[in-house]
């Protein structure tokens, strides 16, 4: 586990010498203050409910961009080779990679902490819900960081890499609404369980919900073992 | 011939330890061999890139491996490394199974691949950390270690510049650095000479020369004279199999068969008389200067026919101007090997 530290830090280093992570959190927080304005202006709450249930939809979006140059580009350029004949497994890389992710991740979320210091100077809002659903977009991070890592290992093509997860995420998202078109119980019932939003919604509420927890924490297992396994067999090809 | 390391691989029974259960291997090292390769085989579906690939190399040895492009050199390489499983064979390197224990092999292994693997975002410095960092150097001295390894490439006063901006042969350098880093026992540099220029490569060759020592180097090349530069030990790869393998000179005279000499003489009759000893299998005589006239003879194989050519001249009363031995070049011997091939392929008996 001492290479995933290594290249954990690796990671982040190539994500802040290069312009990436600066336009990455612009992007983001320019996102999150549209959504915090009309939040405010539209419903007259002094929630940060809105900001943050769009923020979630807009992760979807972002983080497989975030993610999709990690097997990539190490695959195109040859760098592959040098972890693959270093003694480092597999594990390590994609534990460093997605904790790379992810550290980046907390850095944007930490920035939309200016928006709840606006909120708490003017009005009151409600620190339970505030931080529970703090926690709905670190897991949702951390979910879509696993399946955009996933993604990345399937290419060597960054753009490739990055629309294939988004393609992977959005059903996700869509099955929500879906299952509210079927008329069989049993489907709906099961597309419900496996959309985002079902799990988001408790944490908005100010709940959490082991269930929630578990439903994010497998996402994250299935996709992370999903990309060892591509990796293994990518070696056979 | 190389002396042979054998490598005995003794299986001690199931074990069973509170903290470690499985079976214990006990390698037993005799011998000098760093590399062993053992019949590899590489198949990619219905492609074999690499055949029934077979090599020792001895500890201190620079081993080249060289074939034209394509040849399998590369492959060969990657499963050496462990970065990929081969269909068949087996290999030992630095006294590990690559197969069984491809992380003991990795640790003692040094590697360059065709193109250096470098991150062009990092800076010299960070970059060559990185690498010491996942090789397992340990922390303490590392920094002592990278400055070490710097000024063995030349690459002292370096550490700042950001790996994309560095030109082709500064690249390698990095890349030779990161290889060395942890001071493996073997080292596998595939094409360490590949786009430099002439100056750089004779820099590299240099280098390489230098950093070799105790090491067992395995370089592969396409350039012939590198190889007379620098190893020890040739083996020739072509279409994915060994096409000849030994010392430099034993591959030279393997490929051309007998060996060749040049004879000066002045006299009469003389190929004719020259084609008649029984050493001689072939003469070729073409006109010197000063009525002299040259003879290239080949003899017939385990045969010296110096003596006799100038005994047939003392009897005949012939001028000896000079009787020589034509060394054969890594070039006449790779044509032979790669053309026979050639051939053999073109008539369609395939072996």
């Amino acid at each position: 586990m001492r290479a995933a530290w290594a290249i954990l830090r690796k990671e982040l280093r190539v994500y802040f010498v290069s312009p990436l992570a600066y336009v990455f959190l612009a992007v983001f927080l320019f996102l999150a203050g549209v959504f915090f304005y009309l939040g405010i202006t539209l419903t007259g709450e002094a929630s940060l409910r809105v900001m943050l249930g769009n923020l979630s939809i807009s992760l979807l979006f972002v983080l497989p961009m975030l993610t999709m140059r990690h097997f990539a580009e190490e695959q195109r350029s040859g760098t592959f080779e040098l972890l693959m004949t270093a003694p480092v497994h597999p594990w390590s890389m994609i534990i460093g990679k997605w904790l790379a992710s992810l550290v980046l991740c907390t850095i944007m979320l930490a920035g939309t902490l200016v928006f709840t210091g606006v909120l708490a100077y003017y009005g009151d809002p409600d620190w339970g819900t505030v931080a529970t659903s703090y926690l709905a977009l670190f897991l949702c991070s951390a979910a879509f960081c696993a399946a955009g890592l996933f993604a990345s290992s399937l290419t060597r093509d960054q753009v490739a890499a990055g629309l294939a997860g988004i393609i992977i995420l959005l059903p996700f998202w869509l099955i929500g609404q879906a299952a509210r078109l079927t008329d069989h119980a049993g489907l709906a019932a099961v597309l419900e369980k496996a959309a985002f939003l079902t799990h988001l919604r408790s944490f908005t509420r100010g709940v959490i919900d082991t269930a929630d927890v578990a439903y994010f924490v497998g996402f994250v297992f299935v996709f992370l073992f999903l990309t060892y396994r591509t990796l293994e067999s990518r070696r056979w090809r | 011939m190389e002396p042979r390391g054998l490598v005995f691989t003794l299986r001690v029974g199931i074990v069973t330890l509170p903290s470690f259960h499985g079976t214990l291997d006990v390698v037993v090292w005799v011998g000098e061999s760093m590399i062993e390769a053992r019949g590899i085989t590489k198949r990619y579906g219905p492609f074999t890139a690499v055949q029934d690939v077979s090599f020792t190399a001895g500890k201190g040895t620079v081993l080249g491996f060289i074939g034209p492009n394509g040849a399998g050199k590369t492959t060969t390489m990657r499963i050496l490394t462990g970065y990929l499983p081969a269909t068949a064979g087996d290999a030992i390197v630095a006294g590990f199974d690559v197969f069984q224990d491809p992380m003991q092999v990795k640790r003692r292994v040094g590697y360059l691949p065709e193109a250096p693997p470098l991150y062009p975002e990092l800076t010299v410095g960070d970059y060559l950390s990185f690498v010491a960092e996942i090789r397992e150097v340990p922390a303490k001295g590392r920094y002592r270690r990278i400055g070490e390894v710097m000024e063995m490439v030349g690459l002292t006063g370096w550490e700042r510049r950001i790996l994309g901006s560095l030109s082709k042969g500064y690249r390698q350098r990095v890349g030779l650095a990161q290889a060395l880093v942890h001071d493996p026992p073997v080292l596998i540099l595939d094409e360490p000479t590949s786009g430099l220029d002439p100056a750089q490569n004779v820099g590299i060759r240099e280098l390489i020369g230098a950093i070799g020592g105790e090491r067992t180097v395995v370089l592969s090349t396409h350039i012939l004279a590198e190889v007379e530069a620098t190893c020890d030990q040739v083996v020739v790869i072509d279409r994915g199999r060994i096409a000849a393998q030994g010392s430099l000179e034993e591959v030279r005279t393997q490929a051309t068969g007998g060996l060749r000499y040049r004879v000066e003489l002045r006299g009469d009759d003389l190929a004719r008389s020259v084609g008649g000893l029984d050493e001689v299998e072939q003469v070729v005589p073409s006109p010197g200067s000063d009525g002299f006239e040259v003879l290239e003879v080949f003899s017939a194989p385990d045969t010296d026919p110096r003596t006799a050519i100038a005994a047939l001249a003392g009897r005949a009363g012939w001028t000896v101007r000079s009787i020589e031995r034509v060394q054969p070049t890594l070039e006449d011997a790779f044509l032979a090997i790669v053309g026979r091939e050639d051939a053999r392929q073109s008539t369609g008996s395939q072996p």
